[in-house]
């Protein structure tokens, strides 16, 4: 891209990048991110984002959106994945494999059932 | 700055060490200018070769013109180099305090049984290597071992054994054996 | 398409969906569809919420609406009035809950008191994507710096905003920016501290990997402010994901023209490289850090001069670490004053904790600093798993110290810590619980700093390594007095005089141990005993060392597995003689501490003894020495419980004929007066006194000390010795008013009442005050005894309730009623009668000496609780001036008798003393190690050695294989009596299982005694001094 030359250029990028995004997460009626710190990948973060992306390319889903981001703190509960909802209600799971990864895609995702049982709970 | 090559793999066996040695000249030619460039170029040598021979010390040290034992002096402080050959898969056990306290050491004890090896050494088919590491930050998930860039954790003294034959397969058996545990997995 | 907008969680929780939660779930859904709200409303039926006293409970999100006690009727409105129109329906929600936000799906607790500033985008944006950080406002402060401020604001800015350094000693940041940028010189250097060695500190990692422009953007302001172009991230080699994603976010930052030539247009340039670390812990320290950019061996050099002035290549250089940083853009870009709302007035802002080791959810946390230590292990970390018990927190590293729980109320920030010569550090937080032992500990950052150290000055290389072998011998077992003051010198010594930080601070580990906990050093040195069980060569299982009376468990376990019973039962004998009682009143401390449970569950160990003990036909004696003269000597023991039976039981392995005299009418003490008989069959009782007896015991019932005989009495008579065995036998009385009315008594006196004389009238209603064992079995028994209600009334948690776990799961399933947080403030009566119990509602508070949140009363709580009776368990004592009569002896500020720990002794060279009566209630078998101690004691005391030879650790021959996998055998669970079956009567709750059961229950053993016959408790000093006759 070309390179920021003044302070309103960096104001008209962070607009720029604000609309991409609401564009972005505006097809989308559900973003599911996935923690991709050390701790995430060293408890098989890798193996989630896996699944997601191949099931929701065999299901044909375009309304979900898959992010992944850095470690957000619970350590202990890696793999987890956050399901964020157009309301803004988000939804942490934890401790995740391939099957309860495919689980809560099917129920969560496409049926819109929270799946209760891996919700990380205090 | 070419990180990927500190972190390559170090499986090089097959290619004699003069072969190795060649490729050492470039890295040196790219970092003898730059300002504390010797450990940079240290570290890369060691992706290349997988430790740090004598010849390749020499042959750094000369591109950088320093000492063999100024170069060596700097090698020797720190714990991430080597200068003996290690096993196609290093193991480093973390003896971080949290990782300490939720039972590394007899984690580390299981280890060095399973391997019948003590820390420092390599197994004789030249598989293993074990290390102990201080803390790599994983800490949430103690105790924690890393074989090679993997981290594994919660590990449980009584299943060190089922951790490495996974490695040991994989060496032989290759694809097959990922493909078993992907399908496994599903 | 799915428009939802609105979530109402509704709990279905066990407690919710008993008052009717799955009705309230229906009545919603159904009010919100006649509505057509549900393609907009989604109803979600969810785990427990929390608050199951007030159910049903539902969440309504976004807005974070609290409704309890919600009945079907209730959904109309709900739906009506919020879900539709937006208005929130005031009578339903929580008083208590409306104010703040409640732990619901958005917020767990772990969230809740975090304020996350240096972790703002982390686990949020992608950090591979420059456009979602700049989205964010990132960038934002490096503009405004570049464009509205110049240099010097800029220091100033950040000086006043009160930020200190996050790596280590906390110096003020803005000062050492205004330091860099008045150095004179044309070239400078910004570098930033990634070498985050600290084991247990990962925030620089996760900073680095969640969100490095962060750390990138607040060098390039410290870059602008000291007049830098220059600048170097040092990184650990260990953290090959943060070099990637830094070394990604650089290039971007470059395409960008963030770095690089006149950056957003202005004459500022700067751009910065990468070098990794390669392994030394010495190169954190700043000098060192420095030297190893250079590309030399990394050790520390003596400052001044200062890096400020003479930094990298000898030119003025700024350091600060990743977290400091990464604090810099919101500093910078919200302003100073913001920044300090937060923190305390001498450390402003907020702190990473990477919190780890023994708590419930470990991971990243950031408070505001000057939050409570309790409230970090605690309300975020969800306190200590496994049921154990907090002993320390480790904060700061290989420079820092361990913090003991009656310190949990510290405020943590920078002066509170060092006061307790800990430090913040890094911020790295590990949990320790009762199974890491101090010195150990200590031992572990001794090798560290040894290992780590780079050898260039003495004190740090010599010191360490003199310290690191005294500890080493501890632990050992090879301790010897005066190291613990050796220690302390050479700690001193080292903090005086080594080169660099690290060196100056490694000894803070021991000297901190030593200070918070002494004891365990002492109990290391004269005791040989290591009671957390981790100094191997002091531990010959950690099941054994766990035991009180140190039980050869996995011994007896064995011989069960190989159904030798007679044998097993012999082995335990060796050193407990209550098989059968302890089989069914021990709260087997052994199986909190057994191995097993890191695989699936700890051994079943005191059922596997129910059914060992059931296979006894005749009397299992262990050995027996006969001596004739010991036989002749007189000892006295005052007590027939469970300490002086076990007392006598001991000397009478040793020859000795010792006789007991017990005040009540059978001897048992606690065991027939206040165990209830569903726990303890008397039977079982009888049958094993029965076999002290035989063993030459004698025991007078009916003689009470002070009123029918005297010490000085027994004296004249010949005593050579005298125990004292008389538990604490009298309850403490409530303290107020109403609590002497008739209809108001002490829980002991209830259960001695009943258990002797077979009746007790009680009343309709009863109100127990307590949270211990007593309370729980009075509350038992008065349900049995036909109260149609029975509420206990603690003014503590449940979780902080002294009776063991599964006494009060028992009693709620036979219908007790548990009130916790309510403390009693009067006796309401009427006419002199009881009428109920005026309690006042208590919240938590501050962290107290015992490591627990104290209660504190709530206002304008109170209410009348209904009872006709009121039985009290707050507390037991014993009467020492009556008994001990014109006998001087030594007692403590609290009037308790001094005595040596190791062998009861007083101060009074012929009187012991064990059980309840030296430690304040407790357990059977910590009384049955008193009066085992207290023998060996009296003995040794007699004949000048000491003859324990039941001490000498045996070998059982039983088979093992050490390399055979573990048999794969869950847990087994003991049957019970079902509530509805037991709970109005006194039959034994508790039921057998078979012989398949117990062998392969005593087979999922892991035998960690293996291989370690030589080592044990403690050795006999004399053994051949014993004739055998």
């Amino acid at each position: 891209m070309k390179k920021l030359e003044s302070a309103e250029d960096l104001l008209k990028f962070r607009d720029r990048s604000r609309a991409e995004i609401d564009l972005r997460e505006g097809s989308k009626d559900i973003l599911l991110t996935v923690h991709m710190g050390t701790c995430g990948i060293a408890a098989g973060a890798r193996d989630v984002l896996a699944t997601i992306v191949e099931e929701l390319g065999a299901a044909g889903i375009s309304r979900a959106g898959v992010q992944q981001t850095g470690c957000v703190g619970l350590c202990d509960q890696e793999p987890m994945l956050t399901v964020t909802d157009k309301s803004g209600a988000f939804f942490r799971y934890g401790r995740l494999d391939r099957a309860k990864t495919r689980e809560i895609i099917l129920n969560h995702v496409l049926r819109g059932t929270v799946v209760n049982e891996y919700l990380i709970k205090d | 700055m070419g990180n990927e090559n500190i972190t390559a793999c170090a499986c090089q066996e097959d290619v004699p060490l003069e072969e190795l040695l060649t490729r050492v000249d470039p890295v040196i030619e790219q970092y003898r200018q730059k300002p504390g460039g010797l450990i940079p170029a240290l570290q890369i040598v060691q992706g290349i070769i997988g430790y740090l021979p004598e010849e390749a010390i020499k042959r750094i040290a000369s591109g950088f013109g320093k000492s063999f034992s100024e170069v060596a002096g700097v090698v020797g402080f720190y714990s991430f180099f080597s200068t003996t050959p290690r096993g196609r898969h290093v193991i480093r056990v973390c003896l971080g305090t949290a990782c300490y306290v939720r039972g590394a050491g007899q984690v580390l004890e299981a280890i060095k049984r399973n391997l019948q090896i003590d820390v420092g050494e390599t197994t004789k088919d030249r598989i293993f290597s074990l290390e102990v590491a201080r803390c790599f930050g994983a800490c949430g998930l103690a105790p924690a071992i890393m074989v090679d860039e993997d981290v594994h954790h919660r590990v449980k003294p009584s299943r060190v054994g089922d951790i490495f034959e996974r490695y040991r397969l994989r060496r032989n058996g290759g694809e097959a054996v990922i493909m078993a545990e992907r399908s496994a997995a599903l | 398409m799915d428009r939802t907008r609105t979530h109402v969680l509704v709990c279905t929780g066990g407690g919710c969906i008993a008052s009717g939660a799955l009705e309230v779930s229906a009545a919603l859904t159904r009010s919100v569809a006649e509505r057509g709200l549900d393609s907009e409303v989604k109803i979600v039926e969810t785990g427990c919420l929390g608050p199951c006293a007030v159910g049903p409970v539902a969440v309504v999100y976004p807005d974070g609406v609290f409704y309890q006690g919600i009945k079907p009727e209730d959904c109309e409105e709900i739906a009506e009035q919020h879900l539709l129109k937006g208005r929130v329906v005031q009578r339903l929600m929580s008083k208590e809950h409306s104010g703040d936000r409640i732990p619901g799906l958005q917020d767990i607790e772990f969230f809740k008191k975090q304020v996350k500033i240096v972790l703002r985008n982390c686990g949020v944006i992608d950090p591979m994507k420059i456009s979602e950080y700049v989205a964010r406002d990132g960038y934002q402060a490096l503009a405004k710096a570049l464009t509205e401020m110049n240099p010097e604001q800029v220091c100033k800015e950040v000086l006043r905003s009160g930020l200190r350094g996050r790596g280590g000693a906390g110096f003020a940041t803005g000062l050492k920016w205004e330091f860099a940028r008045k150095a004179p010189g044309d070239v400078k250097y910004v570098l930033c501290n990634g070498d985050e060695g600290d084991p247990g500190a990962f925030m620089d990692r996760s900073v680095l990997e969640g969100d490095p422009h962060s750390v990138i953007e607040g060098m390039a302001i410290a870059a602008y402010a000291v007049g830098a172009a220059e600048g170097f991230a040092y990184v650990r080699a260990e953290y090959p994901l943060a070099v990637q994603r830094l070394e990604h976010a650089l290039g971007q930052a470059r395409e960008t023209g963030l770095l690089g030539k006149n950056i957003l247009g202005t004459d500022f340039s700067f751009d910065m490289e990468i070098r990794m670390g390669s392994g030394a812990f010495v190169c954190g320290e700043e000098t060192a850090l420095m030297t190893s950019i250079e590309g030399k061996r990394g050790e520390p050099r003596p400052r001044p001069p200062f890096p400020a002035v003479k930094g990298l290549w000898g030119k003025p250089s700024l350091l600060n670490n990743v977290e400091t940083y990464a604090n810099i853009a919101p500093v910078i870009l919200k302003g100073a004053d913001w920044y300090a709302q937060y923190g305390t007035e001498k450390s402003r802002g907020t702190k990473v904790f990477a919190l780890a080791g023994a708590v419930a959810k470990p991971g990243l946390v950031e408070v505001p600093i000057g939050v409570q230590l309790g409230e970090i292990i605690y309300d975020i970390g969800g306190g200590i798993p496994g049921g154990k018990k907090f002993k320390a927190a480790q904060v700061g590293g290989p420079s820092g110290g361990c913090i003991p729980k009656h310190h949990l109320n510290v405020p943590v920030d920078y002066e509170s810590l060092n006061e307790l010569g800990a430090i913040m550090g890094s911020g790295g937080l590990v949990v320790m619980d009762e199974d890491s032992c101090m010195v150990d500990v200590a031992r572990f950052f001794l090798d560290f700093v040894q290992d780590e150290s780079c050898g260039k000055c003495p004190p740090c290389r010599i010191g360490t390594k003199r310290m690191l072998e005294i500890v080493t011998r501890i632990c050992e077992g090879k301790g010897e007095e005066g190291d613990i003051e050796r220690l302390e010198e050479l700690g001193r010594a080292i903090q005086d005089t080594a080169l660099c930080g690290l060196g100056q601070t490694a000894p803070n580990p021991v000297l901190s141990t030593i200070r918070h906990f002494r004891h365990e050093y002492e109990d290391h040195i004269r005791h040989k005993r290591c009671e957390a069980g981790a100094c191997s060569a002091l531990v010959h299982s950690p099941c054994q060392n766990g035991c009180p009376a140190g039980v050869n468990i996995p011994g007896f376990l064995s011989l069960v597995g190989e159904k030798r019973y007679n044998e097993a039962i012999r082995l335990h004998r060796q050193n407990n003689p209550f098989v059968s009682v302890c089989a069914r009143v021990c709260f087997h401390p052994c199986e909190t501490k057994c191995r097993r449970e890191t695989l699936d569950q700890p051994v079943s160990i005191r059922a596997v003894k129910r059914f060992m003990a059931e296979q006894e036909k005749a009397f299992v004696l262990p050995e027996v020495r006969e001596n004739e003269a010991n036989a002749r000597r007189r000892i006295g023991i005052v007590g027939a419980g469970p300490a002086g039976l076990s007392c006598a039981f001991f000397l009478a392995r040793l020859g000795y004929r010792p006789t007991i005299f017990e005040a009540g009418s059978r001897p048992g003490g606690m065991l027939v007066q206040t165990i209830p008989t569903y726990r303890l069959p008397r039977n079982e009782v009888e049958w094993e006194i029965r076999m002290i007896e035989q063993m030459g015991v004698s025991i007078h019932t009916g003689k009470r000390l002070g009123r029918d005989f005297s010490l000085s009495g027994l004296r004249d008579e010949g005593y050579e010795a005298v125990f004292l065995g008389i538990g604490c036998p009298e309850g403490m009385p409530l303290g107020i008013p109403g609590d002497d009315a008739e209809g108001v008594l002490d829980a002991l006196r209830f259960l001695t009442a009943f258990n002797l004389s077979g009746t007790r009238e009680v009343g309709r209603r009863v109100a127990v005050v307590g949270g211990g064992n007593a309370a729980i079995d009075a509350a038992r028994t008065a349900l049995r005894l036909g109260a149609e209600t029975v509420t206990i009334v603690y003014r503590r948690t449940r979780a902080q309730m002294p009776a063991w776990e599964e006494e009060i799961r028992a009693a709620k399933e036979e219908g007790v009623i548990l009130e916790t947080l309510l403390s009693p403030v009067a006796v309401v009566l009427k006419d002199g009668v009881v009428e109920g119990l005026q309690c006042r509602r208590q919240a938590l508070g501050d962290y107290d000496a015992s490591g627990r949140r104290r209660p504190v009363a709530r206002k304008d709580s109170d209410f009348v609780l209904p009872c006709e009776q009121v039985i009290t368990a707050v507390g037991q004592k014993t009467d020492f001036d009556a008994i001990l009569g014109d006998t001087r002896v030594e007692r403590d500020k609290y009037g308790q008798i001094v005595s040596d720990r190791q062998t009861g002794r007083t101060s009074i060279p012929w009187l012991f003393i064990g059980g309840d009566a030296a430690t304040g209630a407790a357990s059977v078998v910590e009384a049955v190690a008193g009066g085992e101690r207290a023998a060996a004691g009296i003995d040794a005391m007699l004949t000048g050695t000491s003859h324990a030879f039941w001490r000498r650790p045996e070998v059982v021959d039983t088979y093992f294989d050490p390399d055979a996998e573990p048999v794969g055998y869950p847990r087994a669970e003991v049957p019970v009596l079902q509530p509805k079956q037991r709970s109005r009567n006194f039959q034994e709750v508790e039921l057998s299982w078979s012989e398949a059961v117990a062998v392969r229950e005593a087979r999922r053993c892991l035998r960690c005694d293996y291989g370690k016959g030589e080592t044990g408790k403690q050795s006999v000093e004399n053994e051949e001094a014993v004739t055998v006759v």
